[in-house]
C-alpha cells in the first residue's frame, strides 16, 4: 500500500492558560491519501478548526499542549521545531481561511502576497515569480489577473478575495491544502463557485483537500469522506454517502435534521389586511468619485406589500438593496420618490449579529427595556413584569433578566434580541439575516421559535436572508431581488417549483434546490 | 496629486479661519496696547492720540482686512515695543526654535520607536516589563520638570553643558547643536513615552490578526511575519500620533526655552502677550499654526502613501 499523504493519531490538544488545563480536542484520529477530499464538520467551538490548525502547524502558542502524532510524508510534524515546520508550510500544506479580508495583508498588494511563498521557498527570479503568479490567478478563474495583481485587498469583492487565497495557497503546488471555512463568509452563489473550484483543483492537481465546515450540504457536495466532531471527539466518519444516507450517532443525525428542509411548516393561518403597502419606491446614494458625484440607485421602482400575519421572505445577494428596503419600511432612509405606508408605527428589527447589536455593558433587562422606557409611560414595575413575560416567551427563564450579553451564547444572544423586539408589542418585525451568524443546530432552534410566535401572537415577519432553504421553511410569500429590482415574486411553491426568472432559477442551483 | 491639491486647499482655507479667530480673540480680551506702551501715566488724551497712531481706532473688520493685505504682501506689521518689523524680529529667532523642534522630534522617534518594537518583539518577557515600567514613569513626568531634571543631572552634576550658557549659532555652531540636544530631549521624553506606548499596543493587536495566521502558513519566520507584515500596518496609527503630538511639542517647547534660557520664539511670544505687543504675537501664532499645519498636511500625505485604503472609494 502506498504511503499515506496525512496520517494523525491520537492527537490531543490542551489549552493551559486556566488553573486547570482544558482539553479542547481528544483522541483525534485521521488519515488522508493523496488527492481525496475530507470533509470536517462540526459546530463552532467543536474542535475541527484547533484540529486543522495543529495540522497546519500553526498551533504554536505557549500556553498550549499538544500530544499523539502528526505524520505527514513520513515526517513526524507535530511538536517538531518551528524551522523544520516552516519548510512545509506554504509549499507542502497550504491554509486558506474563512475571512478572505482579515487574512490578506490589508497594505501589500495581491501579487505581492501571492508570490510571498514562493520567495521564501524557491529561487525563482522575480520575472518567474510574476509568471508563476499570474498563472496561479488565472486558474482561479479571475478575469483579468494582471489588474488583479496590482490590486489591493480592499479594492476586490468578497469572492475574489477568497479566489486570491486559494490562488496564494496553490501557487507552489502543495500537496495538502486546508481550507478551514472557506465559504462561510461568502455569498450564497459565490459559495458554489468556491466549491466548484476546489473540485476543479483536485482533478487537476490532484492536492488533497481538508475542507472544514458547518455546511453540510457544501460538503456533500465536495467531499468523499466526513469526520463530524462534537465537544472535541471525532463522533463519526465514514465515507460520505454512509454519513449523510445512514448516519449512526445521534448528533450526527441532529445535525442533518438541522439543515433547513423544504417541507410544509405547520397551519398556515390566514392573512389579514395590508400592513405595509410600497408603491413604485426609488431610493438612490451619491457616491462621490473624484471630483465627479455619481448617482447609485440602491432601490429601483419597487412595489411590495407585507399583509398582517404574514412571513414574507426577501432573498437576494450582498449589496442588492435587501438592507436598504428595510430601513425604508422603518423610515431610516428618505426615498426619492414612491409612497410607504406602514400601518405599524412600532415596527421592529432583528439583525444579523447578535454579539454586536447587543451593548455589552448592559444587563439583558435594560437592553429589553429601553425600547418602553423612551415610547410608554409604564412605570417600573409594569416594564419588569412585560420583560419577565417576553424572557420566557422566548424560551429563556427569568434569571436571565441580570445577566451580561457577553454570559450568552450566540443563540441566547439572538433569543434576547428577539425578546427585545417583542416588547413593544408590534404586529411586524422586520428580521435581517436573523439566524446566519449562528450554527446550524441552533439556527434550527431560532427559526422554530420565530415560527412558534407567529403562530401565537399572529406577528408578521419581513424575512430577510440570502439562504434559499431557510427561507422556505419560513415563508409564506418570497420576493427575490437582484440590483435594486424586485426580478421576481410568488408564493412558495411557485418560486421553488416554477421559478421564471433566470436569476431565481440561479440562486436555486446554487442552493442545490433545482 | 490631485489628493494632496485638495488637501493643500483646505490647508490655506484653514488658516484664513484660524486668523481671523485670532484677530478677533486679541480684539476681544482686556488690554490696551496703548495703555502698555504710554504707561499709567499717561493721559486720556495722548491715549487717543497714540490709539489712533496705531490705527486702534479703525473698526475691527477695517483692521483685519489692512492687516490681511499686509499679510499676503509678507508684511506682518511693526512690533508696538520694538521699533523692529515683526518678520525680522521672528526670523531671528525661528532657527532656533525649529531647531528644538527638529531635534525633539528626530529623538522622539530615534527613542520611541525602536523600544516600542523591541518592547512587543519581547512581548511577556522581563524586558517587555521593565520597558514598560520606566515607561510609564516618564509618561507621567511633564516636560518642564524633565527638563529640570536633566540641568540637574546632565548640566549641574555631570558638567555636560553649562545650564543658561546658550550659545548661538553664529559664535559656535557645534556648541549651540551640543547645547540645543538637552533641551530637546526634555521635549521629546514624554512623547517618547506616548510613542512607545502606542506601537506597542498596535503592534500587539496585529498579532491577533488574520493576516498574521496566514503569512505563518506561508513558511515565513517571525522575524519576517513581524517585520515584513506588521510593523507597516502598526505604523498607522503612529503616523497620525506623528501629526497631533507636534503642536503638543510646540507648546512644550515654548516652557522649555524659559528652562533653558534659550531665546526663542516662545520669550518673544511670552514677552509680547504680556506687553500686548499684538503684531507680534498674532504673526506668532499664524506661524505656529502653519507649521502644524503643514506637518499635518505631511502625515495625511505619507499616511495615504502607508496605507492603500486611505482616500479611494
Amino acid at each position: 500500500m502506498a504511503e499515506k499523504l496525512l496520517h494523525v493519531e491520537d492527537l490531543n490538544i490542551e489549552f493551559h492558560d486556566h488553573l486547570t488545563p482544558e482539553t479542547v480536542v481528544f483522541d483525534f484520529d485521521l488519515d488522508m491519501e493523496e488527492g481525496e477530499i475530507v470533509g470536517l464538520v462540526g459546530e463552532s467551538g467543536s474542535g475541527k478548526s484547533m484540529s486543522a490548525l495543529a495540522i497546519a502547524g500553526l498551533l504554536s502558542r505557549h500556553d498550549m499542549k499538544k500530544r499523539g502524532s502528526i505524520v505527514f510524508e513520513g515526517k513526524e510534524i507535530l511538536n517538531c521545531p518551528r524551522n523544520e515546520l516552516r519548510e512545509l508550510q506554504g509549499d507542502e500544506i497550504c491554509m486558506v481561511f474563512q475571512e478572505p479580508l482579515t487574512s490578506l495583508d490589508p497594505v501589500k498588494k495581491i501579487g505581492w502576497q501571492v508570490e510571498e511563498s514562493l520567495k521564501i521557498h524557491t529561487q525563482l527570479t522575480p520575472e518567474e515569480r510574476k509568471a508563476r503568479a499570474l498563472e496561479a490567478l488565472k486558474e482561479v478563474e479571475l478575469e483579468d489577473p494582471q489588474r488583479v495583481y496590482d490590486s489591493y485587498p480592499h479594492e476586490l469583492s468578497g469572492g475574489m478575495r477568497q479566489r486570491v487565497m486559494i490562488a496564494a495557497a496553490m501557487v507552489g503546488n502543495p500537496k495538502l491544502l486546508i481550507a478551514d471555512e472557506p465559504t462561510t463568509a461568502l455569498d450564497v452563489t459565490v459559495q458554489s463557485q468556491i466549491v466548484e473550484l476546489l473540485k476543479k483543483i483536485n482533478r487537476e492537481k490532484k492536492t488533497a483537500i481538508l475542507f472544514i465546515s458547518h455546511d453540510l450540504s457544501l460538503v456533500r457536495q465536495l467531499c468523499q469522506r466526513v469526520l463530524v466532531m462534537k465537544h472535541g471527539y471525532v463522533v463519526e466518519a465514514g465515507s460520505s454517502e454512509q454519513i449523510f444516507n445512514n448516519p449512526k450517532e445521534e448528533y450526527t443525525k441532529k445535525l442533518i435534521a438541522a439543515i433547513p428542509k423544504c417541507k410544509e411548516t405547520g397551519d398556515d393561518i390566514e392573512v389579514g389586511e395590508k400592513l405595509v403597502d410600497i408603491k413604485d419606491v426609488c431610493v438612490s446614494f451619491t457616491k462621490r468619485k473624484g471630483r465627479a458625484t455619481e448617482k447609485v440607485n440602491v432601490l429601483k421602482h419597487i412595489t411590495m406589500h407585507i399583509n398582517s400575519q404574514e412571513i414574507v421572505g426577501l432573498v437576494g445577494e450582498s449589496g442588492c438593496g435587501k438592507s436598504t428596503l428595510a430601513k425604508s419600511i422603518i423610515g431610516l432612509i428618505k426615498t426619492d420618490q414612491g409612497s410607504i405606508i406602514n400601518q405599524e408605527s412600532r415596527t421592529q428589527m432583528i439583525f444579523q449579529d447578535p454579539y454586536g447589536s447587543l451593548n455589552p455593558s448592559k444587563t439583558v433587562q435594560f437592553i429589553m427595556e429601553e425600547p418602553l422606557k423612551n415610547l410608554t409611560k409604564m412605570t417600573k414595575e409594569e416594564r419588569a413584569a412585560l420583560s419577565r413575560e417576553m424572557i420566557c416567551k422566548v424560551g429563556l427563564s427569568e434569571e436571565y433578566l441580570t445577566r451580561y450579553p457577553s454570559e450568552l451564547s450566540g443563540g441566547q444572544r439572538q433569543r434576547v434580541c428577539i425578546a427585545a423586539s417583542l416588547m413593544l408589542k408590534p404586529k411586524l418585525i422586520i428580521a435581517d439575516e436573523p439566524v446566519s451568524a449562528l450554527d446550524v443546530t441552533i439556527q434550527a432552534e431560532v427559526l422554530k421559535l420565530m415560527n412558534e410566535l407567529h403562530q401565537e401572537l399572529g406577528l408578521s415577519f419581513l424575512f430577510i436572508s440570502h439562504d434559499l432553504r431557510v427561507v422556505h421553511q419560513m415563508c409564506d410569500r418570497i420576493l427575490v431581488m437582484k440590483n435594486g429590482e424586485i426580478v421576481e415574486e410568488g408564493d412558495r411553491e411557485q418560486i421553488y417549483n416554477n421559478p421564471q426568472h433566470e436569476y431565481t432559477k440561479e440562486l436555486l442551483k446554487s442552493a442545490g434546490l433545482l | 496629486m490631485k489628493y494632496v491639491l485638495k488637501k493643500i486647499l483646505s490647508c490655506i482655507i484653514t488658516l484664513f479661519i484660524v486668523s481671523l479667530l485670532v484677530f478677533v480673540a486679541f480684539a476681544l480680551i482686556p488690554g490696551d496696547p496703548a495703555l502698555s506702551r504710554l504707561g499709567t501715566n499717561a493721559t486720556e488724551a495722548t491715549l487717543a492720540a497714540m490709539r489712533h497712531q496705531m490705527g486702534l481706532d479703525r473698526p475691527l473688520a477695517v483692521r483685519y482686512l489692512s492687516w490681511l493685505a499686509d499679510a499676503l504682501r509678507g508684511d506682518f506689521g511693526t512690533s508696538y515695543s520694538y521699533s523692529m518689523t515683526v518678520s525680522s524680529m521672528i526670523l531671528d529667532k525661528l532657527p532656533i526654535t525649529l531647531t528644538l523642534m527638529l531635534f525633539s522630534m528626530i529623538l522622539m522617534v530615534v527613542i520611541g520607536v525602536p523600544l516600542g518594537v523591541y518592547a512587543s518583539y519581547k512581548e511577556g518577557t522581563v524586558i517587555d516589563r521593565i520597558i514598560q515600567i520606566i515607561n510609564q514613569i516618564n509618561m507621567a513626568i511633564p516636560p518642564f520638570f524633565s527638563g529640570i531634571l536633566i540641568t540637574l543631572i546632565f548640566g549641574v552634576t555631570l558638567k555636560m553643558f553649562t545650564p543658561g550658557g546658550f550659545v548661538s549659532i553664529n559664535r559656535d555652531p557645534l556648541g549651540f547643536f551640543a547645547y540645543m540636544f538637552f533641551p530637546s530631549l526634555s521635549v521629546a521624553l514624554p512623547k517618547c513615552a506616548m510613542i512607545l506606548n502606542l506601537l506597542y499596543s498596535s503592534l500587539n493587536g496585529e498579532k491577533k490578526k488574520d493576516y498574521v495566521r496566514t503569512a505563518y502558513s506561508r513558511g515565513n519566520t517571525s522575524n519576517a511575519v513581524f517585520f515584513g507584515h506588521m510593523l507597516k500596518n502598526a505604523s498607522i496609527p503612529t503616523v497620525t500620533f506623528l501629526g497631533m503630538a507636534l503642536a503638543d511639542m510646540i507648546a512644550g517647547s515654548i516652557i522649555v526655552e524659559q528652562v533653558f534660557g534659550i531665546p526663542g520664539l516662545g520669550r518673544i511670544l511670552l514677552t509680547s502677550i504680556q506687553n500686548r505687543d499684538y503684531p507680534v504675537v498674532i504673526a506668532i501664532i499664524m506661524l505656529i499654526a502653519m507649521i502644524v499645519i503643514v506637518t499635518n498636511l505631511l502625515v495625511d500625505v505619507l499616511y495615504k502613501v502607508i496605507d492603500p485604503r486611505v482616500g479611494n472609494q
